[in-house]
């Protein structure tokens, strides 16, 4: 979708916006602190019915407010599209499209999508697996919105299972023996359908990574990725008999998706361990632009890109390449130093003390 | 979170055990009873008495019932051949309203869920597989909701069913997924039903 204006009713640190954007480069600009995140955060919201910052939903809802509201106009296939959704402290939001509301607000998944980049994704290469994890199954739902059905189902079936597993305390009855069958297969159902379309995925990201990683460091290199999935040779039923017993006696699922580790090699050397922090940013912008770039392939229209800060972080040479090589598509920027340069914004927008104002794009 | 004076505390403890009634909730609600008049708060205690004293559930299906057979289990035009197996009471109501079956039911009264504590052991499951022969069953239809915790009751329920030699059944998928029976529309859960296909 192509936004034009979104609105927002205590959401964070606002208590109501109105703001506007361009087809193009939209640029916010305005001090640490003032509220330039919670605009790109209101805009995923509607994307993944979640924040990119990976805080619950209750925390979007402004200090002493029960509701807030995030509305978005937009353009998607020749039609105007109105999306409202609500995000209360307490249960389920609602969410309205075109003032109707929708079944379930999952249905939402797929009418807006965005790529994020922040500062944050140097954990994608620098941190733990599971941020690589997200990665993939972030991807994969923006790539096939369906998907996020698997992918909840998944954590709700493991929820369970270890639930279950824990109650056993290591003793197996029949009663426990029967119902463990059925998690079991439960496990299998999502594990083996969220394992394949990983392992699609990945498939589909290697050769964008390396042309991507050149791009954005300027130099190039063999940048590999490798799901590891042990499980996936035998398939899953049998890797859970193997681990059976130790389930048991941990009490925790040992095997599947969530374990699963997504390893970035970088002239193949694990990116992780072996690369220096400039190196590793790179890796991490590679990774973002190319998940980025198989979205639009597949659904063959751009995300929209919200680039939070993230020039902040880079030197001037990786600001540069990014810039020059992000495709072309409706982009909204954060900065609080600035534009950086090569920047050449339609609409500036200046953040500060919860209110949003247009400003002037010469001026900066 | 203990705050107030013995009573008051009380009413919010028991407000708070109630489904979907967090801390905040049985807060609010307490005051609001604290305000209201005296006859509409004890109108209400009322309804919950006289709830508790009239009705009950049946002892065969466990849908809610007035006397110890509820009316669809003393209705002789019902088939008793085919039983559909439900969650709770109010599945029970949306599969009326679709018109499409004319067979009896059980009520499990929840669905497997460790994380609750549920396994089938808290469930009605015994009492269903004593009806069986008595009642002359020869079809279960499973209509638990589709969502993990009612797909993964019907697993458990097949397994348990089919090595009897019934003919065992779950309702089709197409209803809206990781929903509730009570959302799904009646056009959609009587064609959910019709196209009932038999586990393998
Ligand atoms: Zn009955």
């Amino acid at each position: 979708m192509q936004l034009q204006r979104l609105w927002l009713r205590d959401f964070r640190s606002y208590a109501s916006a109105e703001l506007t954007f361009a087809p193009g480069l939209t640029a916010l600009l305005g001090a640490n602190g003032e509220g330039k995140t919670n605009v790109m955060e209101a805009i995923g919201y509607l994307a993944t019915l979640s924040s990119f910052r990976g805080v619950p939903n209750e925390a979007l809802v402004r200090r002493g407010c029960a509701t807030a509201v995030v509305r978005a106009e937009g353009e998607r296939d020749g039609r105007q599209l109105l999306i409202e959704a609500e995000i209360t402290t307490s249960g389920r939001g609602r969410v309205q499209v075109n003032k109707q509301r929708l079944a379930r607000a999952r249905d939402l998944l797929g009418a807006l999508r965005v790529s994020v980049f922040s500062p944050d994704d140097l954990e994608l290469v620098k941190g733990g697996p599971a941020e690589r994890r997200r990665y993939l199954d972030d991807t994969l739902v923006s790539r096939q919105p369906k998907l996020d059905a698997v992918r909840s189902d998944l954590d709700r079936v493991l929820r369970q299972r270890n639930a279950l597993l824990r109650q056993a305390g290591g003793r197996v009855t029949a009663e426990i023996d029967a119902t463990l069958a059925v998690w079991d297969a439960k496990l299998v159902e999502a594990g083996e359908a969220l394992g394949d379309a990983r392992a699609a995925l990945v498939d589909d990201l290697a050769p964008v990574l390396s042309a991507a990683y050149d791009q954005v460091a300027g130099r190039a290199a063999h940048v590999r990725l490798g799901y590891l999935a042990p499980w996936r040779e035998a398939g899953l039923a049998r890797a859970l008999e193997d681990v059976r017993a130790d389930e048991l006696r941990r009490g925790i699922s040992l095997v599947g998706p969530h374990r699963d580790e997504l390893v970035v090699t970088l002239d193949d050397m694990p990116a992780r361990t072996h690369a220096s922090q400039g190196e590793q940013r790179s890796v991490a912008l590679a990774l973002r632009l190319a998940a980025h770039r198989v979205v639009t392939e597949a659904t063959g229209s751009p995300p929209i890109l919200l680039l939070d800060d993230v020039f902040s972080e880079l030197d001037p040479d990786r600001s540069a390449a990014l810039l020059a090589h992000l495709p072309p598509s409706q982009t909204v920027l954060s900065s609080a130093a600035g534009l950086p340069q090569g920047a050449e914004p339609e609409l500036v927008l200046r953040v500060a003390g919860g209110t949003v104002a247009a400003a002037d794009p010469g001026l900066s | 979170m203990t705050v107030y004076a013995g009573p008051v505390q009380d009413l919010i403890d028991e407000l708070g055990r109630l489904p979907g009634v967090g801390p905040k909730s049985a807060q609010r609600i307490a005051f609001h009873l604290l305000k209201l008049p005296k006859d509409d708060a004890l109108r209400l205690a009322n309804a919950i008495a006289v709830v508790k004293d009239r009705v009950t559930f049946c002892h065969t299906c466990f849908n809610i019932s007035e006397g110890e057979r509820c009316g669809i289990c003393g209705d002789p035009r019902r088939d008793t051949h085919v039983v559909c197996v439900v969650e709770e009471p109010r599945d029970i109501v949306a599969v009326e309203k679709t018109g499409e079956f004319k067979g009896r039911y059980h009520v499990l009264q929840g669905a497997i869920s460790p994380i609750e504590g549920i396994g089938p052991d808290q469930l009605r499951v015994k009492e269903l597989l004593a009806r069986l022969e008595p009642e002359g069953i020869d079809e279960v239809i499973l209509c638990t909701n589709p969502n993990i915790e009612g797909e993964a009751t019907a697993m458990y329920l097949g397994r348990l069913l089919k090595p009897l030699g019934l003919k065992v059944t779950r309702i089709a998928s197409g209803l809206p997924v990781g929903g509730d029976l009570e959302y799904a529309d009646e056009l959609t859960l009587g064609r959910a039903l019709e196209g009932r296909r038999e586990l393998d």
